[in-house]
């Protein structure tokens, strides 16, 4: 399988889809130690994806991407706008003007994204941030066959183990950090967000 | 208990407060959009400008502060949380009238994120910014750990002593070496008897017992601090000055810039004895305090407390700090 307009336009709304039904979920989490507001805010990152991909035009995939990517940065609501949008963005920078993704060249896309997220934060495994998440889902993805699906389940399923893991951490950034040893037994919220983002563009 | 607010709907709040404050002192400020709260006269400016972001919620800060010698732009996110790195960047590029602009960034994770990106699509364009980072909370974090130090009520005397500087007409360089030296000196304490409720979700932001204090507790409950059972004033000042005497070593002698800064539901007779306290404590320690404030400059909504600040001062910040300024809530 190659990833085109059509192919990315529905694994988006799927991702929407998943983060609009685990919002109060992630919410909840969330309200232990940090806002209590992560779920309102991917609720209103996945509307905007949804809403982006459902008037997707003429777009290229660099520029549709790398403009999605600025326009969740700006969504208000805490770090989650910046650092998806971040995330997101950072995918778009290793393409050029391709039409279709192939599985190296979405290897090539999560390293990008993932090296623009170090760029900005200092949180690595075992931070209990979403880079627990996403950290294990780029590595897993890079290892994985080079099939898109392979690739894509590869990094639904590290992102998700990742995301368990932050259960038993302790939170060093953000506001949960001082919160220290009370935090361990509950999930990070950013971390289940990132995982239920790879979830849905898997179609898992 | 329910929260008991003047309020709207929860989603408009941001603007309504910010369409509020411009229209208290439309002579000082507008409104712009992106959130921005820029001050009247920075058309006409031909210096170093002020450009800070942070969330709303913490009033009068920080657009408070916006006006003549202190900040020029300030970028509004949603309460407690940080704008994004376009507004920022709309507000870097309204400021700079050519000579360059400070952007002061407070150290919570949203805000630094958000400052690194912005930095990012500065150094993009090749616009002359210097991000300078307030980051002074001695509770959770030790002095060579600044990084970890979260940024409270300082960013304020940052604000005037950088805006004073830039007033002098001095380059971007000189006022940013200023404000650092003026940061790398300083030292806050945060103190709470009451948490104080989120005003869109109506959530607790600590819950703190009956006949309880913490002392650490930093801008919105985030605790890290020591709690313990509530203490009269005079000890609470005892505990506070001591410990941000210790961090920022200072000694017998030396001139400091003292700041008693209610978080919102303490009353200025309670920041009074305080300051009273904190007086007499200094005096015996041959310890001078050459500028002062005792108020409200930095909220976190009816959060019960206050914050200590502590600067060490020499003659050019002291300066910088009595000269003229005029904006919504600090005027000289």
């Amino acid at each position: 399988m190659l990833l085109d307009q059509p192919r990315l336009t529905s694994m988006l709304l799927d991702t929407s889809r998943l983060w609009l039904e685990n919002a109060q979920v992630l919410s909840e989490i969330d309200s232990r130690f940090g806002d209590g507001d992560h779920g309102v805010t991917i609720s209103k990152i996945a509307r905007l994806i949804a809403s982006s991909a459902e008037s997707w035009k003429a777009e290229s995939l660099k520029a549709f991407i790398t403009d999605l990517g600025s326009a969740i940065m700006e969504i208000g609501g805490g770090s989650a706008g910046p650092l998806y949008g971040t995330m997101i963005g950072g995918l778009a920078e290793a393409l050029t003007d391709e039409k279709e993704i192939d599985a190296p060249l979405l290897k090539k896309m999560l390293t990008a994204s993932l090296a623009e997220m170090c760029s900005i934060t200092k949180a690595r495994v075992g931070d209990k941030t979403m880079m627990d998440a996403l950290i294990p889902a780029v590595e897993a993805a890079t290892a994985a066959g080079d099939e898109v699906e392979l690739v894509l389940a590869a990094a639904a399923s590290g992102a998700a183990g990742g995301a368990e893991v932050t259960r038993s951490q302790i939170s060093r950034f953000g506001r949960a950090r001082s919160y220290g040893e009370q935090t361990i037994g509950t999930q990070d919220a950013g971390a289940l967000s990132t995982a239920l983002f790879f979830q849905g563009l898997a179609g898992a | 208990m329910k929260m008991k607010k003047f309020i709207n709907n929860p989603e408009n709040l941001t603007m309504e407060l910010l369409e509020g404050l411009t229209a208290a002192n439309r002579d000082l400020v507008s409104l712009w959009p992106g959130r921005l709260v820029v001050n009247n006269k920075l058309a006409k400016a031909r210096r170093v400008t002020i450009v800070t972001q942070g969330g709303a919620g913490h009033e009068p800060a920080l657009s408070g502060f916006v006006g003549e010698g202190m900040v020029d732009v300030s970028v509004v996110g949603d309460i407690f949380a940080a704008p994004g790195p376009q507004s920022c960047m709309d507000a870097i590029k309204l400021a700079d009238k050519g000579q360059g602009v400070l952007y002061v960034v407070l150290n919570h994770a949203g805000d630094m994120l958000t400052g690194n990106l912005t930095m990012k699509k500065v150094a993009q364009e090749g616009l002359h910014v210097i991000k300078v980072i307030t980051q002074e909370d001695v509770a959770n974090a030790p002095r060579e750990q600044a990084d970890d130090r979260r940024g409270l009520v300082g960013c304020i005397p940052v604000y005037k002593v950088a805006g004073a500087a830039a007033a002098e007409g001095k380059s971007l360089e000189e006022v940013a070496a200023i404000a650092q030296r003026f940061a790398d000196n300083m030292a806050t304490l945060a103190v709470a008897v009451r948490g104080a409720t989120h005003p869109s979700t109506g959530s607790m932001l600590a819950d703190l017992g009956e006949n309880e204090m913490e002392i650490g507790m930093g801008q919105h409950g985030e605790g890290g601090g020591g709690r313990g059972p509530m203490k009269s004033a005079d000890e609470t000042a005892a505990i506070m000055v001591n410990a941000l005497l210790k961090d920022l070593s200072i000694q017998n002698g030396e001139k400091i810039m003292l700041i008693l800064n209610g978080t919102g539901a303490t009353t200025l007779m309670e920041l009074f004895i305080i300051y009273r306290a904190c007086e007499k404590l200094l005096r015996d320690k041959n310890i001078e305090i050459v500028a002062n404030y005792v108020g409200e400059l930095l909220t976190v909504q009816e959060q019960a407390g206050f914050q200590m600040f502590m600067a060490r001062m020499d003659d050019e910040l002291l300066r910088l700090w009595n000269s003229p300024c005029n904006t919504p809530y600090f005027k000289r």
